[in-house]
């Protein structure tokens, strides 16, 4: 068996193990640790200096309450979602139906299209700052939802198309076959046969697309300086204070923040159910 | 109910010639099976007549009617696929009933035509199940009663018991002969297995390199063959093929040399070759006999022997070292290193020319 359990390994092996692990997670997890024990710092700690030692009191309620009472992170939040679903929905049902096209049917610029789509996530996005900015504004869209909705969805449908034709291109075809020959028109096939199948890939694209742009600051920064539009990431920094940084506050906002794409995470975890294709074919 | 005419129907993918121009005609109601090697053409043929690949070019007929560019779908053609093909997230019921609700037809029309399938094919009990708590015999069924409930002009079957084991193999084989029986649908089936072919075709074609090499019903193509692609690739075990050079010919006899200097006189039926032309004699295993006496027997080396208990299977070498295959009796003997003294019945006896044609056909049924 590959890896060999642990349990069967030699003794040293074990203690090594059993002592590694722990050091690598608490390793791996520390600056998350250090934003949740920030969180919940007095103030009075971060201005004499204690940064990383224990903290000196427990003001969970105090500093959580005064991130809502400090700042509008209620709108923020709200602003976040206004661009994240429709974004997420946007992307992914555009990517399904071009990544069916480009894995089902055989066209001469088929590769070409998908190398387009692929080459597209390629491009640092950075540079392209300027001119998405000036067509923005050009185009009557800077400082709104629209635009950044509009801009993310282009941004995102590269690298969806990528996994969704990857995803279908992985489908039985015979399934698409065997339907057409039954006589069932190809939107029927995409809706009926090639959606629900996909389902898996649509949970876990939605997951991640929602991550992304939740936790998008560039474009929310790039295209945007109003309060009425900004995102949660951005307008966290309506917290930084006037004369000092409040790391406890900003701290426990990032939690705050953080929190919808976590919960995302698991309400859609029950559809990350591999192998829903068993069964279509020999298994 | 229709019959299928291919005419001069051509395949190109590029510059590679998959179907290099068939012509073929399969009556009304007549179980017809493609077989032959792998690579040689047979499924994509298949997957022409069901609209699932163009042809380059030539004319397919359906019930008479032109169909080279008709829609798959409007050729009135079922297909079972090699993998089953069912839909993993219907039901057994919604699988059969797709095709037809996706086609606009009403409820009570549907649930009315999947019920005649299920029973036909004893799917009851499982029509609420998905095909993941399916075994493979089941899904099989259920991939038929898809194409059943289409009350289709034609059938096609695309290799759809090579996922099978053995037995059920067996089984299915027998089920599918059964349904074409009452049916009575024009059914076309494709697979590389001769024993399908043998026991289910009313007429086998056998393809090979995209033409075809022979039509003919089972015995015709084993007792029959045209050529030695199809000696060779119809019954099992495989012809056994011997050069021989032809020794001497006496009116409507040939006699012909075996390595070793062994002769055996082959009477004619046709053509007779030139005295010293070179032949090769096929001779079926299941015909070549033991106990020869004397001089007059083909002496072979046994190499392997498989005791099957109902028969013996012997593979032996002859005295230039070509192969040669015997079946024998179940109580045989010999083992590997000894010697089999051969007959080779001359009745039983084909030849074929230096082309591979056939000069003179065996034919054990005159």
């Amino acid at each position: 068996m590959f890896p060999t359990p642990i349990a069967r390994t030699k003794p040293w092996v074990q203690t090594l193990y059993k002592w590694l692990l722990p050091v690598a997670l608490v390793l791996w997890l520390l600056p998350l640790i250090g934003i949740a024990v920030t969180s919940i710092r007095p103030s009075s700690d971060l201005a004499a200096g204690n940064y990383f030692g224990m903290p000196s009191g427990f003001d969970f309620v105090k500093n959580y309450s005064a991130v809502f009472e400090n700042s509008n992170i209620g709108w923020y939040i709200l602003n976040s979602f206004k661009v994240t679903i429709p974004t997420v929905i946007g992307a992914v049902a555009l990517s399904c139906l071009t990544g069916f096209a480009l894995a089902v049917y055989k066209f001469k610029s088929n590769l070409l299209v998908f190398f387009m789509f692929v080459a597209g996530n390629f491009v640092p996005f950075q540079i392209l700052a300027i001119p998405v900015r000036d067509l923005t504004q050009g185009m009557g869209l800077y400082n709104t939802t629209t635009g950044l909705v509009l801009f993310h969805v282009a941004f995102q449908t590269g690298f969806c198309t990528l996994f969704m034709r990857n995803f279908i291109k992985g489908l039985p075809f015979a399934l698409i076959e065997s339907a057409r020959v039954e006589g069932v028109n190809e939107w029927k096939i995409f809706w009926y046969i090639v959606v629900p199948l996909m389902r898996p890939a649509i949970a876990a694209l939605s997951v991640l697309i929602f991550t992304f742009i939740w936790n998008d600051y560039f474009w929310a920064t790039v295209m945007a300086n109003s309060a009425d539009v900004r995102p949660v990431t951005a307008g966290m920094s309506e917290l930084k204070g006037q004369w000092k940084v409040a790391w406890e506050l900003i701290s426990a906002a990032s939690i705050i923040a953080a929190l919808p794409p976590v919960a995302m995470f698991f309400l859609m975890q029950k559809h990350f159910i591999a192998g829903l294709t068993l069964g279509a074919t020999k298994g | 109910m229709a019959a299928v005419t291919l005419k001069n129907a051509r395949k190109s993918f590029g510059d590679v010639h998959i179907i290099k121009g068939i012509d073929l005609e399969i009556k009304d109601g007549e179980f017809t099976v493609f077989v032959g090697p792998s690579g040689c053409g047979k499924s994509t043929l298949l997957r022409m007549i069901a609209g699932l690949e163009e042809f380059t070019s030539g004319s397919l007929q359906i019930g008479g009617k032109e169909m080279v560019d008709v829609e798959s779908a409007d050729r009135g053609v079922a297909m079972v696929f090699q993998s089953y093909a069912l839909y993993p997230h219907m039901t057994v019921r919604d699988n059969i009933g797709f095709g037809l609700k996706m086609t606009g037809h009403d409820k009570a029309d549907i649930a009315a035509r999947t019920k005649t399938a299920a029973d036909m094919l004893q799917l009851g009990p499982m029509m609420d199940r998905k095909p993941s708590q399916l075994s493979g015999g089941q899904r099989q069924r259920v991939a038929i009663g898809r194409s059943i409930v289409r009350n289709p002009k034609v059938f096609l079957f695309d290799e759809p018991l090579s996922n099978l084991d053995a037995a059920l193999r067996v089984q299915m084989r027998i089920e599918i002969g059964k349904l074409h029986s009452d049916l009575k649908t024009t059914m076309i089936y494709v697979t590389h297995d001769q024993v399908e072919a043998m026991t289910m075709a009313d007429k086998i074609v056998v393809l090979h390199g995209g033409i075809i090499e022979q039509v003919g019903s089972p015995l015709e193509l084993y007792h029959r063959p045209n050529n030695l692609f199809v000696a060779g690739f119809i019954g099992s075990p495989k012809m056994n093929f011997i050069p021989v050079t032809v020794s001497s010919v006496k009116g409507k006899a040939a006699t012909v040399t075996l390595p070793g200097d062994h002769k055996v006189t082959v009477p004619l039926a046709g053509d007779v070759p030139a005295v010293g032309s070179k032949l090769t004699l096929g001779v079926r295993p299941e015909h070549v006999e033991l106990g020869g006496k004397g001089a007059g027997a083909v002496k072979a080396t046994v190499r392997a022997a498989e005791y099957l208990g109902s028969e013996t299977m012997f593979y032996g070498t002859l005295a230039d070292g070509s192969d040669i295959s015997v079946k024998a009796g179940g109580l045989a003997k010999e083992k590997s290193g000894d010697t089999l003294n051969l007959v080779l019945p001359p009745a039983a006896c084909h030849l074929f020319n230096a082309d591979g044609k056939t000069i003179h056909n065996g034919d054990l049924t005159r």
